[in-house]
């Protein structure tokens, strides 16, 4: 999220979409009814009509994987409609960069595709440069080469008419939607974007996100109180996992993992250094080899020399271009080119597409330790229906590990508060912490490699790792350490002192650091700041629900991200009533601001979007795979044969395997006619295998199901509560129907298009509710994240005569 | 002062937040359900459940309406069933004055509760395995040491409050106001005779069968009240009489 | 007086606290007759936080004489001000849950049964089993010539289950192995 969950109570619109906030992150709705009687308006366009839509103003369905479609309809509305914040766009967006001669966007394609790699040149969307290397700007947005005249032109081509045929959503409906929220293009109104899982799991996932982040833009809408771009994040701590980058493609802090090209420190600092010779950027990534120093001292510790490149040349580095995600571990695993490893307090033989290929892929390790509380699809794979154990060669182990209220430590909600959890009770039996069960592993393989030398011992010996876990120490090395005497300014710190903030890491090794990120998070004063339950704020801060002083987050507790762009060039609020922040003649008030530099009509500012290399709000995205406009791209497996936007009918750079078991359905396959959407419900998480073992739990949700609507289930014969079969091209699975007023078919293109909905929390591990709803779901993925395409697929239903999976 | 609760349906997200906290504070055992084809899980109100959020759906005029009741007993200021149990066994029920809630003993197991069932206007009481009568109580040993019942603490929408009765009754007016301008059906369910105040957006009819009280056969309240006590053997003491 | 959040533990420095009756709530005048005891009574308030989605609501963990007895959410915590959902207001039967695997479990091949094994075996032979995977699969080099350092066929899975704390040392031990197949819940 760039704002926090209480801050969504600023909002005047919000626009849930690619979420079902109320079911999945139920206490969100505390904050969204808030707004709402406050005077919000609340709307959620989704295929479900869901608890949430029970209680926004409205509920407008459309068809899964065609949100970019009802988007971009909205990017032409509010550009037609001249509902866009003026001031703003050509301030702190990228509206006015001139685009270089290369960039062409032709019948669903920019340039620089080459079909045979399916991937683009990305060097062809360059911005064009003055002599000092910084994008050109036309002020006036009239020139036909600006950003905002591209984007124009790219976005006039979908009309209401042309939505509404490939979404399914009337023309009425559209409007209601872009009219409501193109309104908080006023400079005093905030409009927020909720989405989850819903916008991500599309082979368009990280395009439909962009959208989104253009309107936002165009309306103001970011850095502001009530605005942002919200992704409600699906897990306990996904967020604070994801920057401690439990990641193939990243290490710690978001930065990109080293690739082979680069062998020396040198090299990798080259190629990730960006450089902005414009004297209004912060461009902040320049500091990013203080951060991976760092973090090289924080791993190897007195290892990691100057000399030795801080221990650079001993980290793996990947192939340029290679994927080592899910997918592709998958499928290599299938090809029996895995040998064994570790799953910590994850189930992806239920929760990972393509469940049947996935369970037979892990027949062929030769060990595996799977870390639960509980004993899951993926623990007991090996004994799994329809399998003979004893033909399975697996060497298998379960580990039990302790519960949230058993464990002390830190986690970081979407907001991205950093918030201590204290040991309650003891893990029951023999149950310990992840931590405990890693540092404990890692000793004894430290341990063999010291008393037998193998395969390069040096990354393994070398580390810098503790003896025992304990979370504070861990903490405390999260935030970093000086590591040696060191003056900065008129400061003097002494080695062994925490770092107080990020802008205080060096590159030279003095400092160290696990997470430039979570840098000044624990601090020689106020200790670990998460533990910090203080509620006090000024007015100004409790007008906005800020909490600046309840635990802390990153980065350096600002609680709004881009929030400069929340005041004009004098850094007066734009919404005085709901102000971030404000310049009081000599410093900002109210939240931490992005860098404490003066407002930009002194000359001396800079602009407020500090992580991109010129400082602007991107409109124009070129660092995408697919282009840099987001561009209606139908799902992989689509009930359609054509749109109206392009020839163009998939994404063309969308990513997926080959295998006997990756068999896809074609374009309006008359053999898989209706669409099938998968989620998650309130009661369970994820793949199930927690909360299905807790009874009261499961007595709420006990069995798997299949939302569909009354014609459908007419069509089919179908009547609510019967037992049905339903098939993709790569599995079948039973469920119980749930026929529903709440869902709808769609008319496409004149036709009738059925979509039916289930939830994947159940397996076979728990007897009688029916298994995993995966084993229908495609295998295909966004091409900048690899995130499958679990949002929308094809299926057919029938009643089935008999059920061996529910009872 | 009894304590009511205000039930405010138009926030209610169906989160399941009240239906479990009531579990898990009175520590009840799991049911094994089914699905069914609907959400609603369990079923019905049962021993092991006394609160449950009941599901219902209706499309009307292309428009969807999902409505959600958290169903629980009503604290009723004169309780029928508590009239019943105590025509029995004096004792075996009681209402606690202070709270204004109503608490089934240990002795409810020597009450027919059939008859104690149909008593209640809002079919609420269940039996449970050891013959006790069972249901909600208010978490009555949670509020009399000053703590909110479990549900309504559990509530992240503001759909289950819970005070003082006046200061409920005033709410629950100002929502039922604010909720008529855009809902003109809307509704407060039975708000002079339960102490668990339901505000309902359209024909309560469309939530649940028994959210105002009355029969299938279509007796208001007052009839149904003087009906159901006729056959009782022990005079009725409470009809008719306030006991605050 | 319509009830709202209680002040508790503002002053404190951590999340443990005892119980204070006097400070738990809204005063409603005691009511002798039907005032029993609570299960909570005396016991070590913990401050928690909701293992499920992220908006990490916080939960009051009742621990007495070493067990737990209740879980409610926090009334201070601004996000939640003391609310739960289905699943967060399931903590004491979740945690308290005896369907719990409680010891380390092993499957040798091709076997069809679960054996108990103590932490110290199980350990050990996992040690065993990852030093002779990377002993036999590391790649020192790729087909240019290029120092790569990785271990192809070893991988992690997981999880964002994990504290920070346990976030960073899992990256941190796996990268020193050359796992390069790491992944976890946030690209599902």
């Amino acid at each position: 999220m760039t704002n926090h969950w209480i801050d969504i109570k600023n909002a005047d619109a919000i626009l849930i979409m690619g979420s079902n906030a109320a079911e999945h992150h139920p206490i969100s709705f505390k904050w969204v009814l808030d707004a709402k009687s406050r005077g919000a308006v609340v709307m959620h366009v989704d295929p479900k009509f869901s608890r949430t839509s029970a209680r926004a103003d409205f509920h407008v369905p459309l068809r899964s994987g065609t949100d970019i479609a009802f988007l971009g309809g909205m990017i032409n509305y509010i550009i037609e409609k001249d509902k866009y914040f003026k001031d703003y766009v050509l301030n702190y967006t990228n509206a006015s960069f001139l685009v270089d001669k290369g960039f062409d966007f032709k019948d669903g394609l920019f340039s620089g595709y080459d079909p045979k790699t399916r991937k683009y040149d990305s060097t062809k969307w360059a911005y064009e440069l003055d002599d000092n290397k910084v994008p050109k700007k036309d002020p006036t947005l009239k020139n036909p080469r600006c950003v905002f005249q591209l984007m124009k032109s790219h976005y006039s081509r979908y009309t209401l008419q042309k939505v509404s045929d490939i979404t399914g959503v009337s023309e009425e409906n559209l409007k209601k939607v872009y009219d409501n929220y193109a309104a908080t293009g006023a400079a005093d109104k905030a409009g927020t974007v909720l989405y989850a899982l819903g916008w991500t799991q599309h082979t368009v996932g990280v395009q439909n996100i962009r959208t989104a982040a253009i309107i936002q833009l165009l309306l103001g809408n970011v850095g502001v109180a009530g605005g942002g771009i919200n992704a409600l994040r699906g897990e306990p701590n996904v967020q604070g996992s994801t920057d401690h980058a439990l990641l193939y493609h990243l290490v710690p802090g978001y930065m990109s993992v080293p690739i082979a090209d680069w062998q020396t420190l040198e090299d990798y600092h080259k190629a990730n250094t960006p450089a902005s010779n414009d004297s209004q950027s912060a461009n902040w990534w320049q500091n990013k080899p203080k951060y991976f120093n760092s973090l090289l001292k924080a791993w190897y510790g007195d290892n990691a020399t100057k000399e030795n490149g801080f221990g650079y040349e001993m980290l793996p580095k990947i192939e340029k271009g290679q994927d080592y995600s899910y997918l592709f571990l998958f499928d290599r695993m299938y090809r029996g080119e895995i040998k064994g490893g570790f799953i910590f307090g994850l189930n992806p033989m239920n929760s990972v597409p393509n469940s049947n290929k996935l369970r037979k892929a892990m027949d062929n390790l030769d060990w595996l330790v799977s870390v639960d509380v509980h004993n899951s699809e993926t623990s007991d794979n090996w004994h799994r229906p329809g399998v003979d154990p004893k033909k399975v060669k697996t060497e298998v182990f379960l580990l039990p590990s302790a519960h949230r209220l058993e464990k002390d430590g830190t986690v970081t909600n979407s907001g991205r508060w950093h918030l201590w959890h204290y040991e309650a009770v003891p893990p029951p039996g023999e149950a310990r912490t992840f931590g405990y069960m890693v540092v404990e592993l890692m000793n004894r393989i430290r341990q063999r490699y010291k008393d037998k030398p193998g395969a390069f011992p040096d990354p393994i010996v070398k580390l810098d790792w503790p003896a025992k876990f304990d979370a504070e120490e861990m903490a405390k090395k999260i935030n970093g350490y000086f590591t040696q005497d060191k003056k900065i300014g008129d400061t003097e710190y002494k080695k062994g002192q925490l770092v107080p903030s990020f802008a205080a890491l060096q590159d030279d090794g003095s400092t160290s650091s696990l997470n430039w990120l979570y840098t000044g998070s624990v601090s020689e004063k106020e200790g670990i700041k998460a533990k910090k339950r203080d509620a006090t704020q000024t007015p100004m801060q409790a007008a906005i629900g800020l909490y600046p002083n309840w635990a802390w987050c990153w980065p350096v507790n600002r609680r709004i991200l881009y929030n400069r762009a929340s005041v004009d060039l004098q850094g007066k609020p734009y919404n005085p009533a709901k102000a971030v922040i404000e310049w009081d003649g000599s410093k900002w008030v109210g939240d931490v601001p992005d860098g404490g530099w003066p407002p930009l009509a002194t000359g001396k500012g800079k602009s407020p979007f500090i992580m991109t290399v010129h400082g602007y709000g991107q409109v124009f995205g070129p660092g995408r795979m697919e282009g840099p406009f987001p561009e209606h791209y139908e799902p992989v497996e689509t009930p359609v044969t054509g749109h109206p936007f392009s020839k163009q009918l998939h994404n063309p750079c969308f990513k997926s395997v080959t295998s006997d078991m990756d068999i896809l359905a074609k374009p309006a396959d008359p053999k898989y006619p209706i669409v099938l959407t998968t989620y998650s419900v309130t009661e369970h998480w994820c793949g199930g295998g927690e909360t299905r073992n807790v009874p009261n739990l499961l007595e709420a949700e006990p069995q798997l199901y299949v939302e569909m609507s009354p014609q459908l289930a007419q069509e089919k014969g179908i009547k609510n509560g019967d037992g049905v079969i339903i098939e993709s091209a790569r599995g079948k699975v039973e469920a119980i129907a749930m026929v529903t007023v709440r869902m709808r078919p769609f008319k496409i293109q004149g036709k009738l298009v059925h979509e039916i909905g289930m939830p994947f929390c159940f397996g076979w591990t728990t007897p009688g509710c029916g298994d995993s709803t995966n084993r229908l779901t495609a295998f295909v993925c966004d091409p900048n994240t690899t995130i499958p395409e679990f949002k929308a697929c094809l299926v057919n239903v029938r009643k089935a005569d008999k059920l061996t999976e529910i009872s | 002062m009894p304590k009511s609760f205000f039930i405010d349906t138009s926030r209610c997200t169906a989160c399941r937040g009240c239906q479990l906290a009531c579990k898990e504070w009175n520590e009840l055992p799991p049911n094994k359900t089914k699905q069914t084809g609907s959400h609603q899980n369990p079923p019905d109100l049962n021993p092991n459940n006394y609160k449950l959020v009941r599901f219902s759906e209706h499309l009307e005029n292309d428009t969807v309406q999902w409505y959600f009741f958290p169903d629980q007993c009503r604290h009723c200021l004169e309780p029928p069933c508590k009239d019943t149990i105590e025509g029995y066994v004096p004792g075996a029920a009681t209402q606690d004055p202070e709270t204004g809630a109503v608490l089934y003993t240990e002795k409810t197991k020597e009450v027919p509760f059939e008859e104690v069932r149909s008593s209640c206007p809002y079919d609420i009481p269940r039996k449970a395995a050891d013959g006790r009568l069972v249901k909600c109580t208010m978490c009555n040993e949670r509020v009399s040491r000053g703590l909110l019942p479990a549900c309504v603490k559990a509530c992240p929408t503001g759909t289950m409050n819970f005070g003082d009765r006046d200061k409920m009754l005033e709410l629950a007016k100002k929502r039922l106001a604010e909720v008529k301008k855009t809902h003109p059906k809307a509704m407060l369910a039975d708000a002079d005779s339960v102490n668990v105040i339901y505000l309902v957006l359209d024909d309560p009819k469309k939530y649940h069968k028994t959210v105002v009280a009355q029969r299938s056969d279509g007796l208001s309240r007052k009839q149904f009240l003087a009906q159901i006590f006729a056959p009782i053997r022990r005079p009725v003491e409470g009809i008719g009489q306030s006991k605050s | 007086m319509l009830l709202n959040r209680r002040d508790f533990l503002k002053a404190a420095g951590g999340g443990v606290a005892c119980v204070s009756l006097s400070r738990m709530g809204f005063d409603l005048g005691p009511v002798k007759a039907y005032a029993a005891d609570l299960k909570m009574d005396g016991a070590k308030e913990v401050i928690s936080v909701c293992p499920f989605c992220s908006v990490s609501c916080h939960i009051i963990a009742h621990v007495k004489d070493g067990k737990l007895v209740n879980t409610e959410g926090d009334p201070d915590y601004p996000i939640n001000q003391g609310a739960l959902c289905a699943k967060g207001a399931a903590m004491l039967s979740m945690t308290r849950n005896p369907h719990r695997a409680m010891k380390p479990m092993y499957r040798a091949p091709h076997s069809d049964k679960w054996e108990e094994k103590s932490w110290d075996w199980a350990l050990n032979r996992i040690a065993d089993l990852v030093k002779e995977s990377r002993d036999k699969n590391f790649v020192e080099k790729n087909d240019k010539g290029q120092r790569v350092n990785r271990l192809e066929k070893v991988f992690a899975l997981g999880t964002s289950h994990m504290s920070n704390e346990e976030c960073s040392l899992t990256h941190q031990a796996m990268r020193a192995l050359g796992v390069v197949h790491m992944d976890h819940q946030a690209r599902i």
